[in-house]
Formats: structure tokens, sequence, C-alpha cells
């Protein structure tokens, strides 16, 4: 295995036109690196890109866009604002410090792993992922770009470079809550990420909830999305949202988890999430104390 | 006292912190080469063939070895069964088949690959009731010709020790009862999780054996490697290294003796074999799994007036010290209360798994989980306040426990329940945590400090430094680098970085019975306390001549040696040092120190190998959680501990034992479990998916120590390191109970198994 040292964009799309699948970008290497020692990848050629300072930024006036090389770290303390909260919440649960330290918001995204953090929060903010090649580049949303369990659509001679995200809105509020056996440094066994955007009258105008851990990959629920719309929370709506959204997962027995327990965590997680999205949105919540 | 009851730093501490102390896996010396074991793939099977002609062949394989190549005998702590190298059988999933040693661990790994191993796998016996019963497979249908090393003890068939007390009045007493409780708790196993993976470098020359290991109990290693290679001990050389941890897992031999062989087997090179963290995890010697079947009869009045108390416990596939540790159950089955007449049978049975071992606070912490939760059960069923039902059945002093052991000071007991009622008053944290999903609880215990022999030698230096010669270890806890580096530099008057403490080595120190049980400070610093008044006795004798006064008027202190009432006039410890050696010799003292078993009634029970309790120490535990209806995680937001101690040697030492214990005791509560799969294999097999709680899972433990010093122990001293793991599973498990209202029965308490108990609750209660 060779390394390839780049100093530019332009350099890194270079190599991967040259050694296509052969070719591994490495960013913060927090998933790169072990798989390599678990031999579960193999790349002739890794391309180190996390020097790149031009994916390392974010851009903050109207839409959000955030270069892929920017960190968990900075993505933890809050750098895209207050509409944005269940991004930082996500990149604050990723693994541990050190992860996040170094871990990037790409390679969170080009992983794919069913279980990465960042996506259910991303999902919510409608994300939509730039990719450049040497020939050129393209916009694809997340949603159409996870295909299944560490597969996307990134062609092998593609760099993900940015992120964009939907606007903020007024009276509108975002979550990100995540299970799992211990505080923290853990492996989602669900994440559900939720955005609701509210009019003058508390109706719900606008609503997204995207969910880790429940199947092959992080997923939007369009079914619990069209329920919210247009009607005020309340508890029988959000016991329709939860049926609606396990009505649209599939999860699975692991040694974190069973799928049994993922299913009884949809509700109350459900419920949280709204409740909390409507805190921040400042409008009324009817969520009962004990799931806020 | 000026340094006994202080803080400081410990010894050890800045090395660590500075990344310069040799762990046994630093350890490298020149030439080493590296070897690896071809494990078992399966729980259970026959071996059908094995041919390692490949493995010779390959490059830089220095040596490859199995059973064929080392003597047939077997070995083992308290029952020699087991063999070096699986011969036909094997028993468990990483039983060690085969080694090779190559120049480097990738050529040695290599060859390992090319060796043809065919087993004719067996069914695996994994259940424990099904072990016991007549329909299992037996895992060891020789069991008739192993030798135990202390004496024959009851044994046969699956069963690897058994302890049964049936006292006269048992039944008759449950015939009387007005009502009969009934309880079975069932645990999983815990996997010690130190830092440092076991590993040794072994070197063979002159008909001897160095071996180089980061190792709790050294001469136990000496002794293993001496039966497993049909040689004396005394052939046997181990030197300690500084440990990344134990636990109890390092208390037996693991590798070392394979190390051994292959240096041997490779012509006297030096050879390092170091577990992998899955290697380290399937064949570690875990906290027992158990089944705990538990049945108390109440009178009218609600009183306990008969006890049963029936535990089977996995042993794995081979015994460790575990036959000997059946009896805990005898010592325990009441926990700290008054019962009635008791009837207890414990079982240890063989299964096709990793042996099991003595991971801190062994049998008690599931003994004491059944027994408490056995309380909070009872009492809630009468309607009786917990507390005050304890405090109803609280032992009391003079206590005839169930094998005639008298405990005179059961009473600390109490006053243990009144320190932790003054941080935290019971009625006031009831009413704290009345709302849902908010729970409190409060148990209680005793346990050993173990008595096994020590000693030490201690020498003044010509520089005036202290050196202590003992092969005593620092299993991390601080017990030599504070506590008997504390203990000595009181004695002798000198501040603790004028004291040094040797790493062990079983050639030049005597036999030390190694960090287990709490026992190194009070043991080793009792035999270091009576080697430093030798010591004294010396540096008295020679200042009396040198200052021309009598030595009973010689005082020693601050490192430096006067007459009594003019300090400014004296020597200092340096001089009177140089003076002996050249004049009567270097002034060096002895000590040796053991505590014996209290008494007890042989008669009381077959199989009580571990007789009584030596050095008891009370416990009483308090601890809140707030469960989250949503996920079901549990967080424990407040833990209390009052402990009776003895003496505070070292403050930090004691605290940070206090707040470890807790921290293990919380991870058996609610994280961790090695659970074995029905075909016998571990299913948590790295510490990515065996979950270990983090420092944000873990409050700050309140401690109260209690002193009531021990004449026997150095300044008093008990054991402390050990106990305070007793007690987490007892009071979490039954704070949750209190929280959610619904009984779990099973350890640990995950979210998953908290929001399930939830969930069928809210489904019967719709029902």
């Amino acid at each position: 295995m060779k390394v390839r040292r780049v100093t530019t964009t332009e350099q890194a799309l270079e190599a991967l036109a040259e050694h296509g699948s052969a070719a591994q970008p490495l960013a913060g290497g927090t998933d790169v690196m072990v798989q390599l020692s678990r031999n579960e990848i193999s790349p002739d050629v890794l391309v180190p890109i996390n020097d790149l300072a031009e994916l390392s930024t974010v851009e903050t006036n109207g839409g959000v866009r955030v270069g892929a090389l920017v960190t968990h770290e900075t993505l933890a303390k809050g750098a895209l604002g207050s509409g944005y909260r269940s991004i930082a919440e996500a990149a604050h649960t990723v693994g541990g410090w050190q992860t996040q330290a170094v871990g990037t918001l790409g390679g969170n995204i080009c992983n794919a792993s069913p279980a990465a953090d960042t996506l259910p929060p991303l999902l919510v903010h409608d994300a939509e992922l730039e990719l450049r090649s040497s020939g050129g580049s393209r916009t694809l949303g997340l949603e159409e770009f996870l295909v299944g369990r560490r597969q996307t659509r990134r062609a092998p001679d593609e760099l993900l470079v940015s992120v964009g995200l939907t606007p903020g809105a007024p009276r509108s509020g975002d979550v990100y809550l995540k299970v799992g056996r211990r505080s923290a440094v853990e492996v989602a066994i669900v994440g559900l990420a939720m955005r609701l955007v509210f009019d003058r009258n508390e109706i719900v105008s606008k609503a997204r909830i995207a969910l880790a851990s429940v199947a092959a990959v992080p997923l939007r629920v369009r079914a619990a999305e069209t329920l919210l719309e247009g009607e005020a929370l309340d508890g029988h709506l959000l016991d329709e949202v939860s049926a609606a959204v396990l009505g649209a997962t599939s999860p699975i027995d692991d040694l974190r988890a069973s799928a049994t327990y993922r299913r009884l965590l949809v509700p109350g997680l459900v419920r949280r999430a709204a409740g909390v999205c409507a805190r921040r949105a400042g409008v009324s919540s009817p969520v009962e104390e004990a799931y806020q | 006292m000026t340094i006994v009851g202080e803080r400081f730093r410990r010894t050890d501490g800045e090395p660590k912190a500075r990344g310069e102390a040799i762990f046994g896996v630093d350890y490298l010396p020149q030439g080493t080469i590296h070897a690896v074991l071809l494990r078992s793939p399966v729980p259970s099977g026959r071996i059908v063939g094995l041919d390692v002609s490949a493995a010779k062949a390959m490059p830089g394989v220095r040596a490859v070895i199995s059973a064929a190549d080392v003597p047939d005998t077997r070995a083992g702590w308290v029952l020699r069964e087991q063999p070096l190298f699986a011969r036909d059988r094997v028993r468990y999933e990483g039983e060690p088949v085969a080694g090779i040693a190559a120049d480097t661990l990738e050529q040695a790994r290599e060859a390992r690959d090319t060796i043809r191993l065919e087993i004719e796998e067996t069914p695996a016996v994994v259940d424990l009731d099904y072990a016991l019963s007549e329909d299992s497979p037996v895992l060891h249908p020789e069991w008739e010709s192993y030798v135990p090393t202390l004496g024959e003890y009851p044994r046969g068939r699956n069963v690897a020790a058994e302890c049964i007390s049936d006292p006269e009045g048992v039944e008759e007493a449950f015939e009387a009862a007005e009502r009969i409780i009934e309880d079975e708790y069932r645990v999983q196993r815990q996997y010690q999780a130190y830092i440092e993976p076991k590993g040794a470098v072994a070197i063979y020359q002159g008909g001897r054996y160095e071996v180089h290991t980061a190792h709790q109990f050294p001469f136990n290693v000496r002794d293993r490697i001496a039966q497993y290679l049909d040689i004396r001990p005394s052939q046997v050389r181990v030197i300690g290294h500084t440990i990344g941890g134990g636990f109890g897992a390092k208390l037996d031999a693991s590798i070392e003796p394979h190390a051994c062989a292959l240096s041997r087997a490779a012509g006297g090179l030096p050879v390092k074999i170091v577990n992998t963290r899955t290697e380290d995890m399937i064949t570690c010697p875990s906290r027992e799994d158990a089944i705990t079947r538990i049945r108390t009869g109440l009178d009218k009045d609600g009183n306990m007036i008969a006890r049963e108390l029936v535990v089977i416990a996995g042993n794995g596939a081979y015994s460790g010290e575990m036959p000997w540790l059946a009896s805990i159950a005898l010592h325990c089955a009441r926990g700290v209360y008054r019962a009635g007449p008791t009837r207890v049978k414990s079982f240890l049975v063989y299964t096709n798994t990793a042996p099991t071992g003595a991971f801190r606070g062994v049998n008690g912490v599931y003994l004491y989980h059944a027994v408490e939760r056995h309380m909070d059960h009872i009492a809630s069923v009468l309607g009786r306040d917990r507390r005050e039902y304890r405090l109803q059945h609280l032992f009391e002093p003079g206590e005839v426990l169930l094998n005639d052991q008298v405990l005179d000071d059961a009473g600390i007991l109490g006053e243990a329940f009144d320190a932790v009622e003054e941080a935290a008053p019971w009625e006031e944290r009831l009413a704290a945590t009345a709302g849902p999903m908010k729970g409190v609880a409060i148990g209680a215990a005793w346990w050993v400090t173990n008595p096994m022999p020590g000693t030490a030698t201690v020498k003044l230096n010509e520089d005036g430094t202290i050196g202590v010669i003992t092969a005593a270890t620092d299993n991390g806890s601080g017990a030599v680098n504070l506590g008997i580096t504390q203990i000595v530099a009181e004695k002798l008057g000198v501040q603790p970085e004028d004291v040094y403490v040797t790493m062990p080595d079983t050639d030049a120190a005597g036999f030390d019975a190694g960090s287990q049980g709490s026992r190194t400070t009070r043991i080793v610093g009792k035999a270091a306390s009576i080697a430093s008044d030798e010591v004294i006795g010396k540096i008295k004798q020679t200042a009396s001549e040198l200052l021309e006064a009598a030595p009973s008027d010689i005082v020693i202190a601050d490192g430096k040696v006067f007459v009594a009432g003019s300090p400014d006039s004296g020597l200092t410890l340096g001089d009177v040092a140089m003076a002996a050696t050249w004049s009567v010799g270097p002034i060096q003292g002895t000590g040796s120190f053991l505590t014996p078993f209290p008494d007890f009634n042989p008669g009381c029970a077959t199989g009580l190998m571990f007789p009584s309790f030596p050095t008891p120490t009370y416990h009483v535990h308090l601890a809140e959680v707030e469960v989250d209806p949503v996920t079901g995680a549990v967080k424990v937001t407040r833990y209390v501990v009052a402990q009776e101690v003895g003496k505070v040697i070292s403050p930090n030492g004691v605290y940070g034992q206090v707040s470890g214990g807790v921290t293990q005791g919380i991870g058996y509560a609610l994280y961790e479990s090695l659970r074995i799969g029905e075909d016998g294999r571990y299913q948590e097999r790295n510490l990515e998916n065996y979950r270990l709680p983090l420092a944000v899972d873990i409050p700050r433990v309140e401690f109260s120590p209690l002193e009531h010093p021990d004449p026997d122990g150095p300044f008093g001293a008990k054991g402390v390191g050990e106990n305070s793991v007793l007690l987490g599973a007892a009071v979490i498990a039954n704070a949750v109970v209190d929280a959610i209202g619904v009984p779990i029965d099973r350890l640990p308490i995950t979210p998953e198994v908290v929001l399930k108990a939830i969930a069928a609750k809210h489904s019967a209660a719709v029902a």
C-alpha cells in the first residue's frame, strides 16, 4: 500500500482519477484506519486529504455549506449556529473526544454506517452533497447518496467536498437523540433526529424525521412526516407518528441490542424529540414531563 | 504519627505518568523471539489430527510444540487437572493446542495458520443446571484420577467442588413458617478488563527458567510452571514487572508455562507471548456465572426464621482456585442478617467454557446481590421499611455464624448504618426518590481479609534510605507504593520518598501469597513493620555507643537519631548505617506474618475448604438511581459507602480503592457481561462490544471510613482493597426495582432489560 501526498483538492482528484477504486481517501482516519487494521479494506493507494484547508470551512450566509473535512469537534461546539442543534448533538456523540477531534463530517457520510450519528440530523436538514471529480462536479441529495451498509453513490474518482443544508426557519426546532448502553463512546442502538417548523398557530408546517441503526442505512420516514404536517402536536398524533416510524423501519438483533428493544424505543423517542423540537421552536409542547 | 494516615503521592506515580514504567508487555530483552498459541476454535471436541510439520518449515520459525513435546502432566492450583496443551480433548474455546515461536510475531502467526488441526466436535455443556444433571455429558470422565494439591474434597461428575451445610432444625423451621418467600437470581460473567493484556517473557538457561511477567502472584506462577514441566519449583525464577491491572485475573499462571516450554524448545532464546485482547477476554478467569436460589421462612410477625440457599456457580472447563471458594456461600448465605436455621448447598460445576477465577469479591458479589434483593423482596411483601427490616435482623456483637465463627465486633455494622444515615438520611432519601423513575436502596455486607503469608526484609542503606525486599506486588492499588511504603517510613522516621520497595523476584525474596483479598498492606505491611522493629533495635544499639546513651533513650525521627531531649546533637540515619556497617555489619531486619483462621466448627459442613473469614470488615452501601423511561437507561445519581478499614494508612489509597470497587460494582450491575452463547462461545469478544462504564457513568463516591484498629495489623490496618465491590449490584438492582416497581432478577441491568420490564408492566396493567 502506498501513500499519495497531495496538497490541493485538484491533486487529490487527480490521484483518485488515476487509481480509481484502488484509491482510498483518508480524512480523520477514525473509520479507515480501523478497517485497514481489520483487513476489511485493502486499497493500493491511500490519499490523505486531511490538510486540505479549503475543505475545512463553514459558510453560513443564507443557507449553510459545510466543508467535508470539518471535524465533529467543530460541529459539536455549535459552529453551524442554533438552527442546527441536532447536528451539534450528533457530532458530540461520535465516538469519544479523540474521535471527534480528528473525525470529519465527510468521513462519517462516506463511511455510510447504518449507525452513523451525523446522518439522521443531516437528513432532517435536507443535506445536499457536492461531489467533485477531475471531470466536474455534481450535487446529490444525501438520501439518494446512501445505497446500503457502507455503500454509497460516490464514484471511485469522486471526492465529497461539501454539504449544503437547508436554511434555518423561524419557529423551528431540531434535535438528535441517541440511545446507547452507556453515556458516551458508544455506537447508536437507535439514533433519531427530528426537525419541526411551526406556523404562527403552532401548526406543524414542515416535519422531518430520520433514524439510524434501524435499517441498512439511516433513513427518513416520509409517512411519519406527512402525518405531522398540517397538524398541531398532540399525544394521539405522536402515537400515529410512532406507528408510521415502526412501519418504515426494520431493526435487527445484534450484540448491542435486540430488534424488540429498538422497536420499544421508538414511541418514547418520538415523543421526546417532538417535545424538544416544540420547546426549541418556542411553541407549546403536549409532551408529558417524564418524556422531556 | 506523621506519615501513616497522611496523603502522599504514590512512589510509582511519576514514572507511570511519564511513560517510564516498564510494564510486563513492554519488557523485551535483547534477542527475544515471539510466540503465539494455537487455541481451540471450539468449546468441546476430540482432537483427531494435529499436523505441525508445515509450520516447522516456515521462515523464521524456531520451535513448534504441542502436547507430544511436553511432559504428560496435569497442573492446577487446587486440583491437578489441566494439561499444558490439550492432549486428546479440547474443553473450552481458546484452550491451547500448540505453541509456535519465531523470529517475528508475523512469522509466528503465519506459521500458526499452516497447522492442520482436526477436531471432532462434541456437544458443549453450557447450561449450569444441565451440567449438574445426570443427563449431561461428563467433561472429565477421568476425574477420579486427578490429584488435589491440598487434600481431597467433595467432587464428582461435573461437580468440580461442593460445600453443603444441612444442620438440624431447618426443615422444622420451614414447617413452622407462616409464609415462605422464594427467589431465583441469575448473573453472567464479568471480565477483569485491565489495561495490560497478559504477557510473559521466558528464558531457559542452565536447567532453570527465568520468567518475566507482570503478575499478582509470582510464586504461584513459579509453582504452576514447576507442575506443568515436572521440575522443582526452585528451578523457576519469576521476576515481576509493573502491572497494568489484574483484579484477580493475574493470580494464576496463564501463558507463562507455554513461554517456558517454547524457550527450551528454541534452545534457550527468550520467548515472548502477549495475548491479543480477544485471546485475553475469551480465556480470562472471569467472574463466575451463577444461579442462586434462595428461600426464607417468615413467622407470623414477619421475622425470618428459616433460610435455604442453593448456589450453582460456573467453574468453566478446569479449576483454578474456585473449588476453594465454594464455601463462601456458607459465609454469605444470610448476608449480615439473622435468618434462623440455615441450609446451604453450593455447587461449582464444570462447563465447556473458559475457567473462571477470582475477580475482586469472588463469589461475594452475586451472593450479596441475591441476599439483598431477597431482603427487599421480603420487606416489600410484608410492607415493611427496607432499612428498618434490615436493622431488626442485623448481626449483633458476639454473633455466632453458621460455622460457629464468632463475630465479637459485629456491632460495627450498626455504626456503618449510622454513618450512612448521617450522610444520606433514609427518610429524607425515600422522600427525595418517591417520584416515578427514581429509586434508593441500602445494603450491608461483611468480608474477609486474605490471611495468607508474606515476608519482607528491611535494610538501612549507608545513605540513610530504606530498602524493602519483598515479593509483594503492587497490582496498581498502591498497597506497596503507598501502604507498605508509608508503614516503613513511619516506623523508621523518614519520608516515603526515602523508602523503596523491590520488584518481586522469587529467587531473592521469601514466599508471598500475592496481591489478593486486600492482604498486601496488612500482611506484608505487618511483616515489614516487624522487620523495621529489628532495624530500629540495631540502630539504637549502634547509636547508643556513638552517642554514649542507653539504647532506650535513643529516638529515631525525621531522618535523625538522637538522645531524647537533644534533637540537635544527633546523627543522621546514614551516619548510623555507615558506623554499623564497618563495626558490627550492615543493618537489616526480617519479618514474616500471616493471620490464623478464626476458630470454626469443622463438622458444620462438608467441603468447607475456606473455613472462616479472618480479619472481618463490615460495609454498608446506599445507592440512588434515576431511570430514563424512554430508553431504560439507569443513572446512578448517588453512592454512599461506610466501610470498616481498621486504620487508614493512606487516605488516597483507601479512597482510590473504594471508588474503584464501586465503579466495578456499577459496571457489573448495569453494563458488563461476558455472555456465553448456546454454542459455548463468548458473545463479547473485544472491548468495542464489552461495555465498561466510563467516568461519565460513575458518580463521585461519598465515603466514610470506620476505624477500629486491629491489634495484629500494622498500625491497626485491616483489608481495604477488595471489598468495596461487594454491594454495588445489590443496592443498584434494588434501587432500580424501587424506581420502576418491577422485579429484575438478572444482571446486568441494561437499558434493554429495564425498558422491557417497564413495557411488560404497562401491558400487564392494560390487560
